[in-house]
């Protein structure tokens, strides 16, 4: 389709003088197409595959949970068995920035004892959505999809609830003087089984 | 499989169409060097392709444009060679439509029927150029924000329009977030839509053009595959030469790729800012006064757009045998005369010692940044100038340069040594090191240039003192000295000499108790001797001590009333009232006792 000659006349269209002596008819054969159609794929997916390193980067990039914080004194938190809704503070590093000392989540904590203190992930297991507590039904309620769970985390009803499983539990809790310190984790959601997020 | 392709050749008629493009025919034998417009498009492709990835992961604006691309090319696998390969290959697409441009012009391929070819690839060109310039901006690192600043800034000198055209250019009266944001619409959508119409209509021109020959040439050979398969075999020696060209810096080290200079600094203006090489020439005629003392509006605007009015002219003047030789004539005087300036340009920053040390100074400091980001954890959210406006290692010299060189030197036969405009105080190298303070010690400097040779400190006590007692010494003296050096040396916990200083121990405190034989007459060292007359050992040269002399050396601490010509740079707690920040000092201190990080391995 490209021509680079400039009029038709007699002389060659090209440096190479390939125009000069015009070939027979090439076969349009099989082998030619499957060479130009691989030559294509080649030449194409260079780029496709140099951009798809970078952005299948973040498959290697590990959510930031995992560690234990402190979260709260035992003083902070009533002795009866009224959750309360602590921050996480920590560095929060987002892509490339490092952010010091700041909430990076929440947690629930709940006295069970004068020692003993549960922690619950804010984190409804449905969609996300950050639960909150219900103090006239002593309860909690997910604001987005209405899934109610009892002050363990247990759905109220386990058949109809959206929420494919109970509140998760975050078991790594210790107290360290009278610090509360919990080992803050994200799990998967949406599924029946509690696995972490990483 | 017949089923499926007459249905949609019913409803889009794109099967005949294809079979139609295969069918056409080249005139002559299948050939590579057909394959140049076919590459530029593939080119496009390639570009786009990448582009997007990399818009993907692009924040345009000024507080994380640099970060975006830091991350890139540190942190993401990979992500350096998509950043090499798209600056490279941006220049390879100018590359091609210049060599289609002049070959059209050598051949005489711009007149008659190919008039719209020609302006097609000479607004592709154009375009290109606007590509290069506003991508140039994008990676918002030193050079690229002045050196684009710079080219804005030229819209100023036009008469009446100029100071709005700057506004419209900036996205406001100052380069910033909106600059860059601007800059990358236009780079990633509009001059890309641009180009691909552009793309189109010369493909659309040349097939009509080709028809109207046709008609005259003999039967050639069909395009597809063969035609097509020398045109991928031309992509592919293209993406060999991009490749290369993106790997030449190695596939490993903070250099690889296209490196990444030290971030935009607003307040700063990079002294070795260049254009890059396409717009050289441009930059050359203007510098070297081409057309005399038109200045800037006669260089970058007017003579530039004659040449555009004339290259649009050459389809109608070329139709005569005269103008179709003085066409090919310009042609080659602008080529020349462009590589002319553009090398001259080269030559003269080569020899320029001043635009040498600038850039050394932005390559420490581009290599330097990586290192303090990855000690710190990540970017702080002040950005990653306030990292390097806390270290030491990069820092220190330009505080030295600015506050001390006019007296001191920084001498120890380095290439990084700083000489004081005047040398009149002591050089202050290695300073509380062993041997610094064993030249101190040493009769026959201690008055030399090094030390206090030209200070008032040259008639002084202490010079008095360290000839009577160390210039015929017995060799336990000898020994007494060295163990002095060592013990004063040790006062300064310098990093460089933490090892020796603990394998030394025993010796050190022994020259301690020297130091109070016979320094504490006039020096306090520890709980012996008084302050006032000398400054004070304990601690000597440390962090603490340094700082405090810097602050304020006629303090009683220091040299009191004794102080030669010294300034005192925080003698006051009010910091706004001082001739440095504490902060600052704090800085210089470090630099001075060389201490600063530097990674495990680095061989520091």
């Amino acid at each position: 389709m490209e021509n680079v000659s400039s009029s038709g006349k007699n002389k060659p269209s090209c440096a190479c003088g390939c125009a000069a002596t015009p070939a027979n008819e090439p076969r349009r054969g099989f082998l030619a197409k499957a060479t130009t159609l691989v030559l294509g794929g080649a030449a194409l997916g260079t780029p496709l595959i140099v951009g798809l390193i970078s952005f299948l980067n973040p498959l290697r990039q590990k959510t930031q949970a995992g560690r234990f914080y402190r979260v709260a004194t035992l003083e902070a938190l009533p002795d009866d068995d009224t959750p309360l809704k602590f921050p996480i503070i920590a560095d929060r590093k987002d892509a490339w920035t490092l952010h010091k000392n700041v909430p990076i989540g929440s947690v629930f904590l709940r006295r069970v004892g004068p020692k003993q203190i549960k922690a619950l992930s804010v984190i409804c297991p449905h969609a996300g959505c950050f639960i909150g507590y219900d103090a006239a039904a002593g309860g909690f309620l997910c604001p987005c999809h209405t899934a109610h769970f009892d002050l363990d985390g247990r759905r109220e009803d386990p058949e109809d609830s959206p929420s494919p499983r109970d509140m998760d539990t975050l078991d790594g809790v210790e107290i360290r003087g009278d610090e509360i310190w919990v080992k803050y984790e994200q799990f998967q959601m949406g599924i029946a089984k509690k696995v972490v997020k990483r | 499989m017949k089923a499926l392709c007459s249905w949609i050749e019913s409803r889009t008629g794109l099967c005949g169409w294809l079979a139609a493009c295969g069918a056409a025919r080249v005139p002559g034998r299948v050939c590579l060097c057909r394959s140049l417009p076919f590459v530029l498009g593939f080119a496009f492709v390639f570009q786009a392709i990448t582009g997007i990835f990399l818009l993907m992961r692009y924040c345009p604006s000024a507080a994380s444009a640099w970060e975006s691309v830091y991350w890139l090319q540190y942190e993401v696998q990979g992500g350096w060679l998509l950043r090499a390969v798209h600056h490279y290959c941006g220049q390879a697409v100018l590359v091609l439509v210049g060599v289609q441009f002049v070959v059209m012009i050598l051949r005489g391929a711009y007149r008659a029927p190919r008039e719209f070819v020609f302006w097609c690839v000479l607004l592709l060109g154009i375009v290109t150029l606007g590509l290069l310039l506003t991508g140039d901006l994008l990676a918002w690192d030193e050079n690229s924000r002045s050196a684009t600043l710079t080219r804005v800034n030229f819209l100023q000198s036009l008469p009446e329009v100029g100071g709005a055209l700057f506004k419209l250019a900036a996205a406001g009266p100052e380069f910033g977030s909106l600059t860059l944001s601007q800059f990358t619409t236009l780079h990633a959508l509009l001059l890309p839509a641009a180009f691909l119409v552009l793309l189109v209509l010369r493909w659309w021109f040349a097939r009509r053009a080709t028809t109207v020959e046709a008609a005259e040439a003999p039967a050639g050979s069909p395009y597809w595959p063969r035609q097509v398969a020398a045109n991928l075999v031309g992509c592919l020696v293209f993406l060999t030469v991009v490749f290369a060209l993106a790997l030449a810096h190695g596939t490993t080290g903070d250099g690889r790729g296209v490196a990444l200079g030290s971030p935009a600094n607003p307040a700063e203006f990079y002294e070795a800012a260049r254009p890059e090489w396409a717009f050289m020439g441009l930059y050359g005629m203007s510098e070297f006064k081409v057309f005399g003392g038109g200045g800037t509006v006669v260089h970058i605007f007017i003579a530039p757009s004659i040449m555009l009015c004339l290259f649009l002219l050459m389809p109608f003047t070329g139709r005569f045998k005269i103008g179709h030789v003085l066409n090919i004539v310009l042609v080659v005087v602008l080529l020349v005369g462009d590589v002319y300036l553009s090398y001259k340009i080269y030559a003269r920053d080569d020899s320029d010692p001043l635009h040498q040390a600038a850039i050394r100074q932005s390559q420490l400091a581009a290599a330097r940044i990586p290192v303090l980001i990855r000690h710190h954890g990540g970017i702080p959210p002040e950005g990653p100038l306030a990292l390097l406006r806390n270290d030491p290692k990069t820092q220190g010299p330009a505080l030295f340069k600015r506050h001390c060189a006019t007296c001191h030197d920084w001498v120890g036969g380095a290439a990084d040594d700083i000489k004081a405009e005047e040398s009149s105080a002591p050089n202050l190298f290695a300073f509380g090191s062993r041997e610094k303070i064993a030249g101190l010690l040493d009769p026959k400097q201690i008055a030399g240039d090094e030390y206090f040779g030209n200070t008032a400190f040259k008639r002084g006590k202490m010079v008095d003192f360290v000839r009577e007692m160390f210039s015929d010494m017995e060799p336990e003296d000898l020994e007494d000295r060295n163990l002095l050096v060592m013990a004063l040396s040790a006062e300064a916990k310098l990093p460089a000499q933490k090892v020796i200083d603990q394998k030394d121990a025993e010796q050190i405190a022994e020259g301690r108790e020297l130091i109070v034989d016979y320094c504490t007459d006039c020096h306090q060292f520890g709980k012996s001797g008084r302050l006032g007359t000398a400054p004070e050992l304990t601690g000597y040269a440390s962090r603490e001590w340094t700082v405090g002399i810097i602050a304020n050396p006629a303090d009683p601490r220091f040299y009191g009333k004794n102080n030669d010509r010294m300034q005192a740079y925080a003698e006051s707690d009010d910091e706004t009232k001082n001739l440095m920040t504490n902060r600052e000092i704090e800085v210089l201190t470090d630099w001075l006792r060389g201490d600063w990080y530097e990674p495990e391995g680095s061989g520091q």
